[in-house]
This record gives C-alpha cells, sequence and structure tokens, in this order.
C-alpha cells in the first residue's frame, strides 16, 4: 500500500487506524516488498486460487508501476475473505511441539466435477506416457507416504512418552504435562533466551492486532467511502451496511450452536490444528482413556472421538472406492469383448 | 528406524543367523577410514534398526523365529547367545512338535491359520518394542515345505495386520537340480502368493552362490554354513546405515557413474529415477571398500521362465496333485497361480 494513496484520506482517526495497520502489516510481515515480474504473477495467481475474481486485478501491469487502488482492494477482500490476520497470528503463534493438524471434512467436490475423468482427453502419441512410468509413479509415491506415516507414528510415540514421564510436573493442574518446548527447556535451560524473545514478538503481534480491531471499523468506512473509485463491490456493501446486524446474527448463531450441541450428537467436523493433551484414564470418566485433542478454549475431542469418525470416513471411502474399481473393470471386459482373441484378466 | 525379521524355517532360521551375526560383527569390525564420531553414529543407526537394547547384557536382536520342529531353532538360539556379543529373545519364537513333510499345502492350509494368532503376537510385541517400524523382513526358502507354505500364509497376515508397512520378502532360489520333487510346485505357489502382499522379493539363487563359494572363494567342502554366510554377507552390505542420496552432483564423482548407460535401462524410466546410489564412508566387515547391487531387472526371466515351465509340464500330467488338493489346494488356486506368475514373466520381458 502506497504511502501517497494514503495521504488522500482525511480525519486524524484514519491516519490512526491505518497507521495501527501499517505497523501491525510490518510487524506480521516483516518483509520489504520489491515489486518484481514473479512477485506480481505469484500474488494473482494466490488471489486466482482464493476466488477473487475482479478482473481489473488482473488486468495489472506485471512491473508494479500502477494499481495499487486495485491492490488495496484485493487485500481488503483477503482481510475480511480469509480472515487473514486470524490466520497469520495463529501461524506466528509460539509452538509447544505438541501440534497435530485434524481433518474429518468431507471431501467438497461437486457432483458436476465427477463426471470430468470420463472424458478421454485427446492426445496424439507424442504426448503418450508409458502406463508402466505412472504404476512405477504411483508404487514411488505410495512408499513417500508409507514413510512419512512410519514417521508420524514415531512422532507420537516418542510425544506419549514425554507426557507420561512428566505427567504430574506442570504447574497447571488440570493440564498435568510438560509440552515438548517446554521440556526442552528443562533440558537446556540456555535456551530460554531465544523462547522468550519468540514469546515477547507474538505479544507485540497480539497488541497490535488488538489496536487494529479498534480502529478496524473506520477502515472500512473509508473504504466504502471511496467506494465510487473501485465500482461496485458487494463485500463493501455488506461489510458496513450488515456490519452491526451481523454482529447480532452471529452471537444469536453461536447461542443457538450451544443448545443444539447440548440436545443433539455433536456432528462437527473438526478441522485444523490442536494440541495433543494426554489424559490417563479415569475409571469415573465417561469418555474413557486415551489422549484428548482439545482446540484452545473450545471444547476438548477426544482421539477416540476422532479415530471413530475417520475410520467410517475409511470406510465410506473404502466401499467407493470398490465400487469404481468394479466399474472400471466392466468397461474393460466390455473393450475386451470388442476386440478378437482378446481376454481380460483382471488384476 | 527399525525392522523386524520374521524367520521362517530351517532356511530362514540359519540364514537369518547368519545375517545377525554379520552385522554384529560389523558393528564392532573396524571402521576403516571414517572418524569415530562417524563410527558411533553408524553403531547407533544399526544397532537400533536391528537390535533392542534393553537394560540385559547383549542386545537382542529384532526378530521371531518360526518352524515346525524345534531342533533348529534351538540350535540357532544358542548360536547366538554363545556369540556373547547379541542374542535373541527367548520368547520371540514359536515351533511345533513335527515337521510339515515339505507340504506346501500343509503349511498353508493347516498349520498357518492354526497358529496364526501366537505367531502375529510375537510380531506385534517386537512391532510395539520400535520408537519407529520400518517394516519387516521375513526370509524364508521357496521350494521347502514349512518355510515356503507358512511363509506365504505369514505374508499375508503380516500384510493384513500392519497394512502401511514395509514388507520384503527374502526368498532363496532352489538348486535347479534339487532334490525335492514338487520343489517347483512349491515355487510357483510361494512365489504367486508372494506378490500378492509382499513389496519386494529380494532373491538369492543357490545356484550363484554355490558358484560364487566355489570359484570366487575356492572352498572346498562346502558346506551350508558358507553358502549362509555369503549371503548373510551381501545381505548385511545392504541393509547397512548409509547416506541419504544427496543430487545430481555426487554422480559425477562416483566410479559408479558408469551406470548411467541408458541401455541398461527401460525405456520409459530415465537413469536417473531408475538409479539410485547409496554411500557411507564407512567400512563393512573388514572390506575397507566394497560395493553391493541390488537390481530389479531381468536377471531373474530365466530362473522363473524355467521353474514356471517345469512346474507347468508336471502339473499337465496332474502329478503329485493329490498332496495338494487334501489339504485344500485346488487345482483351480494352481491356475491361478501359473496365470500371476505367467503376467510377471510377461511384463518383465517386455521391459
Amino acid at each position: 500500500m502506497s504511502a501517497r494513496h494514503l495521504s488522500l484520506i482525511q480525519g486524524p482517526s484514519l491516519s490512526l487506524c491505518c497507521s495501527a495497520l501499517i505497523s501491525l502489516c510490518y510487524v506480521l510481515f516483516s518483509i520489504v516488498f520489491f515489486f518484481s515480474d514473479n512477485q506480481i504473477r505469484s500474488v494473482k495467481s494466490a488471489l486466482w486460487y482464493h476466488g477473487y475474481d475482479r478482473p481489473e486485478l488482473y488486468r495489472l501491469p506485471s512491473d508494479g508501476s500502477a494499481g495499487s487502488r486495485e491492490l488495496l482492494l484485493a487485500f481488503s477482500w483477503l482481510l475480511h475473505r480469509l480472515s487473514l490476520l486470524e490466520q497469520l497470528l495463529a501461524r506466528n503463534r509460539v509452538k509447544t511441539g505438541d501440534e497435530t493438524s485434524v481433518c474429518t471434512c468431507e471431501d467438497d467436490l461437486p457432483n458436476s466435477q465427477k463426471g470430468i475423468t470420463e472424458i478421454a482427453p485427446e492426445y496424439g502419441l507424442e504426448d503418450a506416457v508409458d502406463v508402466r512410468y505412472l504404476q512405477w509413479l504411483n508404487g514411488r509415491l505410495r512408499f513417500q507416504w508409507r514413510s512419512l506415516h512410519a514417521q508420524h507414528q514415531e512422532l507420537c510415540k516418542l510425544l506419549h512418552k514425554i507426557h507420561l514421564f512428566t505427567s504430574g510436573s506442570h504447574m497447571d493442574q488440570i493440564l498435568g504435562h510438560f509440552s515438548v518446548t517446554e521440556t526442552d527447556l528443562v533440558r537446556q535451560p540456555e535456551n530460554y533466551k531465544q523462547l522468550l524473545q519468540l514469546l515477547e514478538s507474538e505479544t507485540m503481534q497480539l497488541e497490535a492486532f488488538l489496536e487494529w480491531k479498534q480502529l478496524e471499523p473506520v477502515y472500512w468506512q473509508w473504504m466504502v467511502m471511496n467506494q465510487t473509485d473501485f465500482g461496485r463491490c458487494s463485500f463493501l456493501d455488506s461489510n458496513i451496511a450488515d456490519h452491526f446486524q451481523r454482529k447480532i446474527q452471529e452471537s444469536v448463531e453461536l447461542k443457538l450452536l450451544d443448545l443444539t450441541y447440548l440436545c443433539a450428537p455433536k456432528k462437527n467436523k473438526m478441522h485444523g490444528s490442536c494440541r495433543l493433551v494426554f489424559r490417563s484414564k479415569h475409571p469415573a470418566s465417561k469418555t474413557g482413556f486415551g489422549r484428548s485433542v482439545s482446540k484452545e478454549h473450545v471444547s476438548a475431542v477426544s482421539a477416540t472421538e476422532v479415530i471413530r469418525e475417520l475410520q467410517m470416513r475409511e470406510a465410506s471411502l473404502e466401499r467407493e472406492l470398490k465400487q469404481l474399481r468394479e466399474e472400471c473393470r466392466q468397461r474393460l471386459d466390455e473393450i475386451a469383448e470388442g476386440l478378437d482373441g482378446v481376454i481380460c484378466i483382471s488384476p | 528406524m527399525s525392522i523386524v525379521t520374521v524367520q521362517l524355517g530351517q532356511c530362514g532360521n540359519q540364514i537369518g543367523h547368519e545375517v545377525f551375526n554379520a552385522i554384529c560383527s560389523d558393528i564392532h569390525g573396524t571402521h576403516g577410514l571414517c572418524s569415530k564420531k562417524e563410527n558411533e553414529s553408524y553403531r547407533d543407526a544399526c544397532k537400533e534398526r536391528f537390535f533392542c537394547e534393553e537394560e540385559s547384557e547383549v542386545p537382542i536382536a529384532r526378530a521371531v523365529l518360526v518352524d515346525m520342529e524345534p531342533k533348529v531353532i534351538s540350535q540357532t538360539l544358542s548360536m547366538a547367545a554363545r556369540s556373547g556379543y547379541w542374542k535373541y529373545d527367548d520368547r520371540s519364537r514359536f515351533c511345533q512338535k513335527q515337521g510339515s513333510g515339505n507340504n506346501w499345502a500343509n503349511g498353508y492350509s493347516v498349520h498357518g491359520p492354526r497358529h496364526k494368532e501366537v505367531i502375529m503376537n510375537l510380531v506385534q510385541k517386537e512391532a510395539e518394542k520400535c520408537d519407529r517400524l520400518g517394516g519387516f523382513f521375513t526370509i524364508m526358502s521357496m521350494a521347502g515345505g514349512t518355510g515356503s507354505g507358512l511363509g506365504a500364509f505369514v505374508t499375508q497376515c503380516l500384510r493384513d495386520a500392519f497394512p502401511t508397512s514395509f514388507i520384503l520378502n527374502h526368498v532363496i532360489w532352489p538348486y535347479s537340480t534339487g532334490e525335492v520333487i514338487v520343489q517347483n510346485y512349491n515355487s510357483v505357489l510361494t512365489l504367486s502368493h508372494l506378490y500378492q502382499s509382499s513389496d519386494a522379493l529380494l532373491v538369492h539363487e543357490n545356484d550363484v552362490i554355490h558358484k560364487i563359494c566355489a570359484q570366487l572363494m575356492n572352498i572346498k567342502q562346502m558346506s551350508f554354513r558358507d553358502v549362509n554366510q555369503v549371503i548373510a554377507h551381501q545381505l548385511g552390505s545392504v541393509f547397512q546405515p548409509t547416506y541419504t542420496a544427496e543430487g545430481g552432483l555426487h554422480y559425477s564423482r562416483n566410479p559408479l557413474g558408469s551406470f548411467r548407460d541408458p541401455s541398461l535401462y527401460t525405456s520409459w524410466l530415465n537413469p536417473r529415477d531408475a538409479f539410485n546410489a547409496w554411500k557411507t564412508p564407512r567400512a563393512f566387515n573388514k572390506y575397507e571398500k566394497s560395493a553391493a547391487l541390488v537390481s530389479n531387472s531381468q536377471f531373474l526371466l530365466k530362473p522363473l521362465d524355467n521353474v514356471v515351465g517345469k512346474a507347468w509340464n508336471m502339473f499337465a500330467s496332474k502329478a503329485y496333485i493329490h498332496q495338494y488338493t487334501k489339504f485344500g489346494i485346488e487345482e483351480e488356486d494352481f491356475l491361478d497361480s501359473f496365470t500371476a506368475l505367467e503376467q510377471v514373466i510377461s511384463s518383465y520381458t517386455i521391459l
């Protein structure tokens, strides 16, 4: 964002807002931008990937000579659409070392896409790839995936050891055990300086973010005021017009969600980064033993639940795979019938 | 990263013992031209890979010993313990009172299912001792009775119980003028079944090893021990830790660079993908410089074709089939096996 552009703004509150934004961005990104060809191209493709479909941006020249307004608009879109700042904050957090990622989401392939594999591409002989190479590649990928899986299992095993051996040592009675970072600090105390630096930097980022949050409405107001420069932007309209209405709606939805959670079995799809926490077997506990997966202050999910969900998902995918294989087999049989002296032996 | 070895039958147990011996003596042997630190990390990696170091005095091999009769296993266990450098876990063994009379079907359809739970429990115990399970290494003969039938069954069980693990089967290819009359049947059945569950089959041909012993090493009175030691030495040199492959730059300084001749490779895979070199500065088993080549090539095409051909001829006259059908291996199973191996032969022929 060019400083030249910002000087057009009036009002001290807005300049305060923007300086808060700039210092936030500086703290978060800490990079100096030199407009290069590649840079512009990767920004465009990243925006395209996330679904930004404003053609004016993609028509911008690749040397960075023009388009600061379009960039500002795109940036605002990212802020709104991707919760960009929250994501960056989450990514820059000091790691406990106990993180793992969970995903129990269903595939969101729309039905229209499912037919695409049926269309045979028009390949000339020169473009043909030997199927044996593909088989080889498939085998290699499978082997690499298995190695990754084994390494991941090892990580979990060792993490379990750490949690088990440090049980009862933590100041936090509920948590009970050390995290990897904390254990490492005990083993190598001289590293405390580095950890302290990281924590301080994280605090700085959080403070800057809070400052930004206070002034955020001013930013959106200013963007809407300058809307005529940008042409129609639905997300800007909604932002100010429904801003407060949305807030009310959100809190109502949250209340409803709480109610449904209490009344009905949970159907939330877990997704994202979580911290693994060890819970030993309690005879009185209903959820049973084993590791829990807790996501910050939100509800904790037990590992056994996640495993069960994933197993159900696996079973349904296997059924689907079996069905697809049957269809392929039938197709091959049909083709083989049409050829003289050829029989199809399926693997 | 650790490997669990499953020693099957007389052949598997004897060779397995020699393999652990070779590896152990390598660990304690001279480290050649590499530094002390280098040597230590080599030793640590190797120990973790093949041995489990508990509070006991010597490292314990990560192995499960399986045989139908107790004699070979007891011998193996005691020889290892006597070495003083390593030993097996006494509890990690399974054997019965009587053999299976070189009957593949007996091993596969009767003994296998009957003792599946006990054997898999032993394997599970070994697997759990590993922080990171790299996979399974089974050693067996292809043409014998217990080793082959039971081995094929156990490999299947391993695959079912550990779907994401790497399974490497080491098979001993029988002498072409072997004594067991049904060895070709056994070979065909073993190979076709292993092909389904295993990730890779590593083959040692008895004929070839015999030649090595006789001609290269000049051993006059050859015993099985000599044969097994050659095999173990080759396996050891392949399994010992090495540096992970570096970039293409390393190849140009590599004396093995001549392996990049494109005529050595198939048309659909370039040499860069097909050829991998792993190196270590640490000497192996008293050899300061040694190299081992493992290849997936047409080398086995002729022997395989031979075995399948002979088996088919016997099958055409239904000779000895009753020995198999009486334990549940029907003619249809034979046909399936032949089909599977013909496919393998044809894929390798048009390589």
